[in-house]
C-alpha cells in the first residue's frame, strides 16, 4: 500500500502520513545520539560519536557539535551530509541578520529560519526531506539561556532537557525523572553523561566517543562556547563515575 | 538648496530652453542616444520638457456644510491658450472628486484609473470606499512612478462614512490632509481671498461665492488661468455643480461699469 | 524650511520637528505632523521630499511591525536605526530608470529597558550615528549651536522642554524661512507619545 505514497515527498497517504518525512526520522534513530540540558547558568549539550572502525581518525576537533554564532550552537543526530548544509544556512542567516540590525540573532529565529528551510524540502517536489534532527542550545537578551530541538520535518520546540538520536526516548524518560527546576551547569554536565553512558551501546564511555559542549555567560557579560577537551572530560568522567562499564545493558 | 519656484511659474518653457536641445530646427529630427556624455543632463531635460507647469487654478475647502470644489478651466500650451472649457473637476463616483493640475493627460487618466479602483473596491467590500483610502491609492500609483515624469497636482475630496474629507495628492508622492487647499499657478492668489474670507460656519451659498471669488481672482492675474470658475459642493447626499460662471462676466458682475459722469454736456453753440 | 531636532534627557528621549507642509513657496498645510510613533517605545522624525518622507517612514514602521509580529519580540531602538539605515544605504545604490533614492534625513528616538533612552541619526546617504543631541534642515544650524551650548547630561523633562523652546524661538527669530509651528514628542519608559504643540499660527 505505502509504495504508491512514498516515492515522493509531496504526497499524503490515505492514513495522512508522509512516510518521507517518517524514513528521515527513522534514519535518525539510528544514530548517535546527543543530549542536551538547559541549566540555570548555561546549556550543556552532549554528543556520542560512533566510531565506526578502529582504523578511522576520529577528527580532532568537534563532528557533533557546531558553533553557529558566537552566542548560539547546536548539536546534531542524522545524516552529517545534510546537517553540514543546514549549518551552513544555518550561519549565513546568523550572520545576515547581524548584517542588518548590528546585534546577535534572537535564538528562536534562528531556529525558526532553519526548520522553514527544512519544512520546505518536505513539501516541494522531487526532493528530500534532510534527515537531521538538531539540537540547538543560545543565549539572547529576550530570552536567556535556551534549548530547542528541532526534527526532519520542519518541527520544532523549546526543551529544558531533550536528546535526539539512537534511543531517544529511552534517555528522554531518564531525563524526565531525574530533571530538576534548579540545576547547576555542573550538575547538568553530570546528568548529561549518566544519561548518555546508560543509553549508549558501548558497554564503557570514554573521552573518545564522546563530545561536551557548554554555553554560559562571561563574567563580563559575554556568551561563551566552550568545548571541552578529550583531558578534561577524561577528568569528568572519573569525578562523575559514569565510566565504569555500565551495570545494566541499556534500556 | 535652492528655492524651486518652477511648480508656480505660469508658462511653461515652451521649446525655449536655454541649452537648446535641438539647436537647428532645419537639420533633420534626430536624438540623443544614451550614450551621451551626461545622460542624467539629458533625461532631466527630457523631463522637463515633457513636464508642464500646473498653469491652473483649482481649490478646495472643508466647512461646516461639506466640501466646495472649485475650478478655472483654462488649458494652455506656453503662451497659447489651447482652450477655454476644460472639465478641470473630475467626477470619480458619486461622493467624491477630484480636481486636475497639471498635465491633463495625467490627471484625466489616473483619475479614470482611480474611478475604477474605487467601483472595484465598492464591489469587493459592498461599502463605498473612504477618501482616505482612494487617496492613497492614488498617491501610491504616483509615487511608483516617481521620476518618470508624470506631472499631477490634484485634490481628492469627498464624502465618506467619517463625513468630509479633503486630501491633497501630487507626482512627487506627497500627499497631505487638510481643511483647505489649492493648487496650480494661479493658487497664491486662491489662497490670498480663500484665507481671509474662509470661515467654517459659512452657509453653502456664502461658500460657493467664496470660492468663485477665489477663482476669479486667481484668474485675473495669473495668464494660464482664466474661462470659466466652476463650483462644486459634496454633501451627505454626494456632489453637486452649484455654479459655473465665465470670469469675464464675473468681472462685470463684481465690478460693474459705471457711466462716466460727463461733467460738461457741450451745447450747440446759440446761433449768433 | 525644515527643522527636526532631538535630545535625549534623563530616562527619556524627545524629538522636536516643524509642521509645515511646503511646495516651492507655498505652504500647503501647518499642521503636517512629521514624527511618526513607530512602536511603543519608538520615535522617527523625519525630514525631506515630502513623498519620499511619507513613503521611506511607513515602509520602515510597516517592516517594524512585521518583524514584532513574526517573532513576538520588539526591535532595539539600535536594531531599527541598523535596519533603517541598512534600507536607505540599498536604495542608495538603485539606479534604475526613473529610480532614486530615498532624500530622508531622519532621528530615531527609543526607550529600551536594558539600554534606557537613545537617539539615532541617519541621513539620506545612510550616515548612522548614536547621539546625545542631533538635528536636520535649514533650523539645525541655529538649533545644534543652541543644544550645544545649553546641553547638559541627564537633563530633567522641564529643562529639556526648556532649551527645545530656546530652540525654536532662535529658530522663529533668526530664520528667514521659519516654519511656524512646531510638534514636540517623546517617548521613555511608559512609551512614545505627542508632548505639546508650540504653534504661532492657527493651522490651517
Amino acid at each position: 500500500m505505502s509504495r504508491r505514497y512514498d516515492s515522493r515527498t509531496t504526497i499524503f497517504s490515505p492514513e495522512g502520513r508522509l512516510y518521507q518525512v517518517e524514513y528521515a526520522m527513522e534514519a535518525i534513530g539510528n544514530a548517535g545520539s546527543a543530549i542536551g540540558i538547559l541549566a540555570t547558568d548555561g546549556v550543556v549539550l552532549v554528543g556520542e560519536k560512533k566510531v565506526t572502525s578502529k582504523l578511522l581518525q576520529t577528527s580532532k576537533s568537534t563532528e557533533k557539535m557546531y558553533k553557529i554564532d558566537d552566542h548560539l550552537a547546536c548539536a546534531v543526530a542524522g545524516i552529517m551530509s545534510d546537517a553540514n548544509i543546514l549549518i551552513n544556512t544555518a550561519r549565513v542567516q546568523a550572520q545576515r541578520y547581524t548584517f542588518a540590525y548590528q546585534e546577535p540573532m534572537p535564538v528562536e529565529q534562528l531556529v525558526q529560519s532553519l526548520c522553514d528551510t527544512k519544512q520546505g524540502y518536505t513539501q516541494f517536489g522531487g526532493l528530500r526531506p534532510f534527515g537531521v534532527s538538531f539540537l540547538f542550545s543560545g543565549w539572547d537578551s529576550n530570552f536567556g539561556f535556551q534549548l530547542y530541538m528541532s526534527d526532519p520535518s520542519g518541527n520544532y520546540s523549546g526543551w529544558k532537557a531533550a536528546a535526539i538520536g539512537a534511543n531517544n526516548q529511552a534517555a528522554q524518560s531518564m531525563l524526565k525523572q531525574d530533571y530538576t527546576e534548579d540545576l547547576g551547569r555542573e550538575e547538568a554536565v553530570n546528568l548529561a553523561l549518566k544519561v548518555l553512558s546508560k543509553t549508549m551501546d558501548s558497554t564503557s564511555l570514554t573521552s573518545d566517543k564522546l563530545e561536551l559542549a557548554e554555553i554560559f555567560l562571561l563574567p563580563s557579560g559575554k556568551v561563551k562556547y566552550q568545548v571541552c577537551s578529550p583531558e578534561g572530560l577524561t577528568k569528568l568522567l572519573l569525578k562523575s563515575g559514569v565510566n565504569q562499564p555500565a551495570a545494566e545493558p541499556s534500556a | 538648496m535652492k528655492l524651486d519656484a518652477s511648480g508656480l511659474q505660469t508658462f511653461a518653457p515652451h521649446r525655449a530652453d536655454p541649452d537648446n536641445l535641438y539647436p537647428d530646427l532645419s537639420a533633420p529630427p534626430s536624438f540623443d542616444l544614451p550614450g551621451c556624455p551626461d545622460f542624467d543632463g539629458f533625461q532631466k531635460k527630457a523631463i522637463q520638457m515633457v513636464k508642464p507647469a500646473k498653469g491652473t487654478t483649482t481649490l478646495a475647502f472643508i466647512f461646516n456644510e461639506g466640501v466646495i470644489v472649485a475650478a478655472d478651466s483654462r488649458a494652455s500650451m506656453g503662451g497659447y491658450i489651447s482652450s477655454q472649457t476644460v472639465k478641470k473637476i473630475i467626477e470619480i463616483n458619486p461622493y467624491m472628486i477630484g480636481t486636475m493640475a497639471g498635465g491633463a493627460a495625467d490627471c484625466q487618466f489616473w483619475h479614470r484609473n482611480l474611478g475604477i479602483k474605487c467601483r472595484l473596491h465598492e464591489l469587493a467590500n459592498k461599502r463605498r470606499i473612504s477618501v482616505t483610502g482612494a487617496s492613497k491609492l492614488l498617491a501610491n500609483i504616483l509615487y511608483s512612478y516617481r521620476g518618470m515624469g508624470l506631472s499631477v497636482g490634484t485634490m481628492i475630496a469627498g464624502w465618506d462614512e467619517t463625513g468630509p474629507a479633503l486630501y491633497y495628492v501630487d507626482s512627487e508622492g506627497g500627499r497631505l490632509k487638510g481643511k483647505r487647499f489649492s493648487v496650480g499657478s494661479g493658487s497664491p492668489y486662491a489662497y490670498g481671498v480663500l484665507d481671509s474670507g474662509y470661515r467654517s460656519d459659512l452657509s453653502i451659498e456664502e461658500a460657493a461665492e467664496l470660492a468663485r471669488r477665489a477663482i476669479y481672482h486667481a484668474t485675473f492675474r495669473d495668464g494660464a488661468s482664466g474661462g470659466v470658475a466652476s463650483v462644486y459642493h459634496v454633501g451627505p447626499n454626494g456632489w453637486k455643480k452649484l455654479s459655473g460662471d465665465d470670469v469675464g462676466e464675473l468681472h462685470y458682475k463684481y465690478y460693474p461699469v459705471v457711466p462716466a459722469i460727463v461733467e460738461h454736456e457741450m451745447a450747440d453753440a446759440p446761433p449768433a | 524650511m525644515e527643522c527636526v531636532f532631538g535630545l535625549v534627557g534623563d530616562g527619556f528621549a524627545l524629538i522636536a520637528a516643524d509642521s509645515s507642509a511646503v511646495n516651492s513657496i507655498l505652504v500647503h498645510k501647518s499642521n503636517e505632523d512629521k514624527i511618526m510613533v513607530l512602536d511603543s517605545h519608538k520615535l522617527l522624525g523625519a525630514s525631506g521630499e515630502a513623498g519620499d518622507r511619507a513613503q521611506f517612514t511607513e515602509y520602515i514602521q510597516k517592516n517594524v511591525h512585521l518583524y514584532q509580529f513574526r517573532n513576538g519580540i520588539p526591535l532595539t531602538t539600535a536594531a531599527a536605526a541598523n535596519f533603517t539605515r541598512g534600507e536607505l544605504a540599498t536604495a542608495l545604490r538603485k539606479f534604475c530608470f526613473g529610480q532614486s533614492p530615498y532624500f530622508v534625513n531622519i532621528l530615531l528616538a527609543g526607550y529600551d529597558k536594558e539600554v534606557g533612552p537613545s537617539l539615532y541619526y541617519i541621513d539620506y546617504i545612510a550616515t548612522l550615528h548614536k547621539l546625545d543631541k542631533g538635528a536636520f534642515g535649514y533650523g539645525s544650524y541655529f538649533s545644534l549651536s543652541m543644544m550645544d551650548r545649553h546641553y547638559r547630561n541627564g537633563m530633567s523633562l522641564e529643562q529639556a522642554i526648556d532649551l527645545v523652546d530656546k530652540c525654536i524661538i532662535e529658530i522663529r527669530s533668526r530664520l528667514v524661512v521659519a516654519p511656524p509651528n512646531f510638534v514636540i514628542k517623546i517617548v521613555d519608559q511608559n512609551g512614545a507619545r505627542e508632548y505639546a504643540w508650540r504653534e504661532s499660527i492657527p493651522s490651517v
